[in-house]
């Protein structure tokens, strides 16, 4: 066995289009990994790359260079998808089955049959709260929170190590989100992998063990939450009972358009005006410690981007 | 074993998908229609009415399978594609040639099952009116479904790569290059006799009439209608080796149509 699920170096991949074939580089030297039992999420904004990459790894796209490997073997190899489990954003089915016609037949296909086929079934109806009446109609009946959630069932029916994810829980009410992040980390308690990509920042801070964040095709931080989030730096919002002239602020050390609140931009402005605090007798009333979320890191990384 | 699962699995869908297409059931009433036509085609025609129905009948069933393999047959990898259920069925562990392939065989059989609910009613026909409902009929039917398996493997070659409205034009021109191309040999084989045409276009007009024989399917050997209303023998070992002739080109067609599928990207 591997010691990673995936394993991505140096990944390039170009589209052509147009007449002319004119070509678009997509991924820039993509590198980056995920262990055994992890979720990683996949972050990034519209058309940075995040489904191209997640496509390459199900083999559905070539790529131009570099080594992808999902559990130790190509994926330009159909076995390395005996693996993997995958839904793809805005799943789309045979609109003439019904959801569990459907899921008979991707059932088939992954190798279940008989009983094992029809409990399969059932745990992955029961799992994503999809066990209801709906179920038996045809496909072409659903909303789009239904689809989704029979297209997380096909990916799960036959027991994936890793499951890939393409935008989940994209358009899903809150209960249909919670029920999918719950399903997720249910899966991961049993020791899928999971790869996913998502808008929702929220949720991924909330379930991932590791996220990458991918802006115009190549991969600008990779890590835990924490790690990600630490290395830009934590802010410090201090509230005193005393007001402080601009004037006297210690350097790093800013008001926030309060007289009595003060932002310091890192730890040595902290200590600076706690210093100044202490010598002048003012009371510190609060304070707290700010990490950019990873929106805000995002959204910097895309403003530098197109800068 | 389990390539085989898979093909059958997909074959299966294919089929199920197909029969709910309703220009499936449109081609297919046509053809019905146009059969029991052949009944009043017969009093009408200063020909033997058994020679017209058989005949009219083995032409529409060679059509309307023609019909079938275009219009049902190339949108079934192309609606895979443009409404993305391609991208969920790849994503299992199945290679692309057994998708093109599951797909091929998925086809051939709505190909099987029109073709024997025509002869049905071919021979219900011929017993209804003493019209010499014969055995080696079933020769000519046999022979057609060897051509459209030929025709339904083009078919999928051009959708591997093409839009729909482009793979219904080539496979049409190979459907007809193969019926003509004895034809195109043989008059310019007999104008080239008969001194009509110069030298240096003799020989270009020859040699490209070589080519267009050689390279596309013989489709003309598969219609021996001629020989089956008149209960004429075919010669020995002739529907032998034109089922080998026709696995050797449909194993060619899919061979080539899965290569190229299996380069394509899915967006």
């Amino acid at each position: 066995m591997s010691d990673f699920m995936i394993q991505i170096e140096h990944l390039h991949k170009t589209y052509r289009s147009g007449f002319l074939m004119k070509p678009k580089l997509a991924l820039k030297d993509v590198s980056f990994s995920v262990e055994p039992g992890q979720v990683y999420g996949f972050i990034g904004p519209n058309g940075a790359g995040k489904s191209t990459t997640i496509k390459v790894l199900t083999g559905l796209l070539n790529f131009d260079s570099g080594k992808v490997l999902v559990n130790g073997i190509s994926p330009r190899d159909a076995k390395s998808r005996r693996f993997i489990g995958y839904s793809p954003e805005q799943p789309y089915f045979y609109d003439y089955l019904t959801g569990r016609e459907l899921l008979r037949f991707y059932g088939k296909l992954v190798g279940l049959d008989g009983t094992e086929l029809e409990s399969r079934i059932g745990w992955a109806l029961e799992l994503l709260h999809a066990n209801k009446d709906w179920i038996d109609r045809r496909l072409r009946s659903y909303s789009k929170g239904m689809m989704q959630r029979v297209g997380i069932a096909q990916a799960i029916l036959g027991k994936p190590k890793l499951l890939i994810l393409d935008e989940p829980m994209s358009g899903l009410d809150p209960m249909g989100r919670r029920d999918v992040r719950e399903a997720i980390q249910q899966l991961n308690r049993d020791g899928v992998t999971i790869f996913y990509s998502s808008h929702l920042l929220s949720d991924v801070e909330s379930i991932s063990h590791k996220v990458a964040m991918i802006v115009d095709g190549k991969i600008v931080r990779e890590g835990t939450v924490d790690e990600i989030t630490e290395s830009c730096g934590v802010e410090y919002h201090v509230r005193t009972r005393k007001a402080i002239l601009g004037e006297d602020l210690p350097q790093g050390v800013s008001l926030t358009g309060h007289p009595e609140e003060f932002v310091c931009e890192d730890d040595a402005a902290r200590d600076r005006l706690l210093a100044y605090c202490l010598s002048n007798g003012i009371a510190v009333e609060k304070m707290d410690h700010k990490r950019p979320s990873l929106e805000d890191i995002l959204t910097e990384e895309i403003a530098r981007a197109d800068a | 074993m389990q390539t085989l699962k898979h093909i059958l699995i997909i074959a299966h869908n294919t089929f199920r998908e197909s029969i709910r297409d309703k220009i499936l059931y449109n081609i297919v009433f046509l053809a019905i229609a146009l059969t029991l036509f052949s009944i009043v085609l017969g009093e009408w025609s200063v020909f033997d009415r058994s020679y017209v129905i058989k005949s009219t009948t083995l032409s529409v069933m060679s059509l309307s399978g023609l019909l079938i393999s275009i219009f049902v047959g190339i949108s079934l990898v192309q609606k895979e594609i443009q409404r993305r259920t391609v991208l969920t069925l790849l994503s299992k562990p199945i290679s692309r040639v057994t998708f093109i392939v599951g797909k091929y065989f998925g086809l051939l059989a709505v190909i099987a099952v029109h073709l024997a609910i025509l002869t049905c009613i071919f021979y219900t026909m011929l017993l209804a009116f003493h019209a010499e409902p014969t055995a080696n009929l079933l020769l000519a039917i046999y022979l057609i479904f060897c051509e459209m398996a030929v025709v339904i493997a083009v078919a999928l070659l051009f959708s591997s790569f093409s839009s729909t409205v482009l793979s219904a034009l080539f496979t049409l021109g190979v459907y007809f290059a193969g019926h003509l191309s004895n034809q195109l040999l043989e008059q310019v084989r007999f104008a080239s006799r008969m001194g009509e045409m110069g030298d240096t276009s003799t020989a270009l007009f020859e040699k490209m009439a070589v080519v267009i024989h050689a390279v596309f399917p013989g489709l003309y050997r598969y219609n021996v209608t001629s020989y089956v209303v008149h209960n004429v023998a075919l010669p020995d070992m002739y529907l032998f080796w034109n089922t080998v002739y026709a696995l050797g080109y449909v194993g060619v067609f899919l061979a080539i149509a899965s290569w190229w599928f299996s380069r394509r990207d899915f967006l």
